[in-house]
């Protein structure tokens, strides 16, 4: 999994590619981390090319959302797979995060 | 195809690969994905929780019935008796606030799969996930 995250002016721009798995979580959890420093933070997440998602990547989803509710932001998820969408549907993670 | 791992302690992934190069597993991306999922929460249980530091093994198991078009999962290990279905799936129309950060694996892994069931024979905890395949 490759993440890469570009600040343009007020807005953050995210891509991830790959696998968010037991392998490479921590590494997502870490990227994720960095985002939750922000204040009014404003996210905007390329899922394109995120293949697959376990349930431990769906907490990292999960309390990245609340952070970003904390600090006064919004964060969006876009362009994801079939698969992976009905991960975030099934487990209703689709009503608690915007997903375009 | 069968293979105890011993210890497993970091060994996950090697694990969820073992199961998913089968060669009965059809080549369908969606179908994969489902498999991966269910089996990479499965063996998480497992690794991280049936044993103190992860001291122990797992033997994971995958078969296939060709007549019944049926894929055959089972992980047995001999870790602290637990039966991962007992758990109450997490209420999935909470709002945000109230959701929390765990409990999601096993209820994907029901989701995922055509049947789960868990039974506690000769000493060991042993899941057994099924999922039909088409033709």
């Amino acid at each position: 999994m490759d993440i890469k995250i570009n600040k343009e002016d007020n807005k953050t721009f995210v891509v991830i590619d790959g696998r968010i798995d037991t392998t490479t979580v921590e590494e997502f959890q870490k990227a994720a981390n960095t985002l939750m420093e922000d204040e009014n933070p404003d996210i905007d997440i390329d899922c394109t090319a995120l293949s697959y998602t376990s349930s431990q990547g769906l907490r990292t989803f999960l309390m990245l959302q609340k952070s970003v509710m904390k600090h006064g932001g919004k964060m969006v998820l876009r362009n994801m797979n079939p698969q992976v969408k009905e991960v975030f549907d099934i487990t209703g993670f689709s009503n608690i995060i915007t997903i375009i | 195809m069968k293979k105890r791992f011993n210890p497993i302690k970091d060994k996950s992934s090697e694990i969820i690969e073992f199961v998913m190069s089968s060669p009965d597993i059809p080549d369908d991306d969606v179908l994969k994905f489902k498999l991966r999922l269910s089996i990479e929460e499965a063996v998480e249980n497992v690794v991280r929780y049936a044993y103190d530091g992860g001291i122990g093994w797992l033997e994971a198991d995958i078969h296939f019935d060709q007549n019944a078009l049926l894929l055959t999962i089972e992980l047995r290990d001999a870790g602290t008796p637990f039966n991962p279905l007992e758990k109450a799936d997490p209420d999935v129309n909470l709002e945000i606030e109230e959701r929390e950060v765990g409990g999601l694996g096993i209820f994907l892994c029901k989701k995922m799969m055509d049947s789960i069931e868990y039974r506690y024979e000769d000493g060991n905890n042993v899941l057994t996930m099924t999922k039909k395949v088409n033709s």
